[in-house]
């Protein structure tokens, strides 16, 4: 086994002249969980679409688990899991029957209700997706994204537009893909997510990467730099604040 | 296999849930059936609105006048409160009467022992079909009249007989327009605006990103569209059976396959639609400009021998005419396997070449 689940060289991608992604090259190693920052606009979803055999490679190459993305896009497909940026599902198909029915595309049966137990929706197997709040859609966009026992998987802006409770949540779920070994890549706009979920994240703007490195040795980079942050003694902020007086608990 | 299997079960399910869908299925049709059969359904009487004035005294207008409001099958309507020629006029110009006729003041007088006279019948140049019809029905009349009072049997004659086939109606005429109409119908508009909805909401870029193929989604909606339609077209016989007497004249097992493989052809349309449109707009756009040529060429709503030469000869080419042919074939001349051959190629190569383009300018979003 590599080290590298995924190998991407020099990827890149123009609409009509303008530059999406700029010849970026990255590794990301196996059962890490890897983040893609940046503005909007800097190319992470195009980058990933690539990766993930959505989107057609203009140049450049990605090999995930030894394939060709290019080459063997069902064969991709068929490995990885993902979550798109505006989830949709089919509505008047209740839970559990667009569960099974991912796992027929992937040729798999699966059991609905361990996965809708996974992530905490086993009292909605019966629910049609449009009654879903916001936190429950992405965690059961979660569950789909996991059918096929993928060996990576893809979430694009996860935990965007989500309340701080639902947002915990989704960290803790994606805590626990890690721990069954599935590898991660993640967009975020949220430095605190990535700071603690990610082993590993590369930094984009205007379709390239800017920095790449663990979210502490960046840190360190900066700060021998010479970066001084004004000094600021609360031992707490306004999220603490919200958190404590409002609980973890989800409100859905 | 399983894969196009399962998302077919689940699509066919999800439109079951779907009260608009239920409705397009079940009473679009009926609504259709209910609409053209009670005008073509019953015995297909004419009646006229006809103004009846009498400026004559004599007893031959008067008993004319009364053989006109009697006459059989109530032909004629007599508004008898009309009594002045302007305000009939000005009725008939509002479109509330036919016809007017005029008895002049010598209608009836008796010449040389026999009663004379020469009637007017007005009539709107707007509709002189029916201005000429009702003047053709009282000649007949006086024709009948002239004949009782001289006894004389005109040489020359004319016999009106009917074409209809043996316990053939209208209706089973009508019907079979109708039902082709229908399944191009429910094979068009369902599945054009379907897909194109799901490309907006992404929730067809979702499945873009599993294994599934476009062809197996092609195949799944095909296999859906057909069973729906297939309610659709059961249901519209059933109530045409139960309600409106439809008689079918040839084999009925024909006439199912012939409409399966009729509707998965059209589906291919509908599907070519589907897979090309981006949104709901384009496809209903579309939808309309493969829809409407089919419904006016293919001699559903209007035959085509009314039609210029050019039109007849596009309309061998369109596919919804051989659906029609094939379908009025069957029910109302009894038309075998053979018969309508080569309609069923026709319509089988239609299909083929309408799934293979469909295939072609597929679009996930």
């Amino acid at each position: 086994m590599t080290k590298n689940i995924i190998e991407v060289k020099n990827l890149y991608k123009a609409y009509g002249g303008k530059v999406a992604v700029d010849g970026i090259s990255f590794n990301v190693r196996r059962g890490e969980i890897f983040g893609i920052l940046g503005p909007n606009g800097a190319g992470k979803t195009t980058a990933m679409e690539m990766m993930e055999a959505l989107r057609p490679i203009d140049s450049g190459a990605v090999t995930l688990d030894g394939a060709n993305v290019a080459k063997h896009p069902q064969k991709i497909k068929a490995m990885i899991g993902v979550q798109l940026q505006s989830s949709a599902f089919f509505d008047k198909v209740n839970l559990t029957e667009s569960l099974r029915m991912f796992a027929a595309f992937y040729g798999r049966k699966v059991d609905p209700m361990e996965l809708l137990a996974e992530v905490e929706l086993s009292d909605k197997a019966k629910s049609y997706p449009e009654k879903l709040s916001g936190g429950q859609k992405q965690r059961f966009s979660i569950a789909t994204a996991l059918v096929n026992q993928p060996v990576v998987l893809f979430l694009d802006e996860p935990t965007t537009g989500l309340d701080p409770q639902s947002r915990r949540k989704m960290w803790e779920l994606i805590e626990t893909v890690k721990a069954r070994g599935i590898t991660v890549i993640l967009t975020s706009h949220y430095m605190e997510e990535a700071e603690k979920l990610c082993d590993r994240l590369a930094i984009m703007d205007n379709g390239k990467i800017i920095a790449l490195d663990s979210p502490a040795n960046l840190i360190k980079k900066l700060l021998a730099r010479g970066f001084h942050k004004k000094q600021t003694r609360e031992q707490a902020d306004l999220e603490d604040v919200y958190i404590d007086l409002t609980g973890k608990e989800l409100r859905e | 296999m399983r894969a196009i299997l399962t998302y077919a079960i689940t699509m066919f399910r999800r439109f079951l849930r779907d009260p608009v869908y239920i409705f397009f299925i079940f009473f679009f049709p009926l609504i259709f059936l209910f609409i053209f059969g009670t005008i073509f359904g019953g015995n297909n009487s004419v009646t006229f609105n006809v103004a009846l004035i009498n400026h004559s005294e004599s007893e031959f207008s008067t008993n004319f006048v009364e053989q006109v409001s009697t006459a059989e099958d109530g032909v004629f309507k007599v508004k008898s409160e009309v009594q002045n020629l302007d305000e009939a006029k000005e009725m008939m110009s509002r479109g509330e009467l036919d016809s007017i006729i005029e008895l002049p003041t010598e209608f009836g007088e008796v010449q040389d022992g026999l009663p004379t006279g020469t009637m007017k019948v007005y009539y709107d140049p707007a509709q002189s079909q029916s201005g000429q019809t009702i003047a053709s029905i009282m000649s007949s009349m006086l024709d009948e009249v002239n004949i009782d009072m001289t006894g004389v049997q005109p040489p020359l004659d004319v016999e009106q007989v009917s074409t209809g086939r043996d316990g053939m109606s209208q209706f089973d005429y009508t019907f079979a327009g109708l039902f082709a109409y229908t399944l191009m119908a429910m094979s068009i508009y369902g599945l054009s605006n379907q897909l194109p909805s799901e490309k907006k909401t992404g929730a067809l870029r979702r499945i873009k990103a599993t294994p599934f193929r476009p062809w197996q989604l092609i195949i799944a909606l095909a296999l859906v569209y057909t069973l729906l339609t297939a309610i659709s077209a059961g249901v519209m016989v059933a109530v045409g059976v139960t309600l409106f007497d439809w008689h079918i004249k040839g084999s009925i097992l024909l006439f199912m396959a012939f409409s399966l493989v009729s509707v998965l052809a059209l589906s291919g349309f509908g599907m070519l639609v589907a897979a090309a449109a981006k949104n709901e707009n384009q496809a209903g756009l579309a939808a309309q400009l493969i829809a409407f040529p089919l419904m006016f060429l293919s001699g559903v709503f209007i035959p085509l021998f009314i039609m210029p030469e050019v039109f007849r000869t596009i309309s061998h080419f369109i596919p919804l005419t051989p659906v029609a042919e094939g379908i009025r074939f069957i029910t109302t001349e009894g038309a075998g396997l053979l018969d309508i051959l080569p309609q069923l190629s026709l319509v089988a190569a239609w299909g083929v070449v309408a799934y293979v383009i469909a295939f072609k300018v597929f679009k996930w979003e």
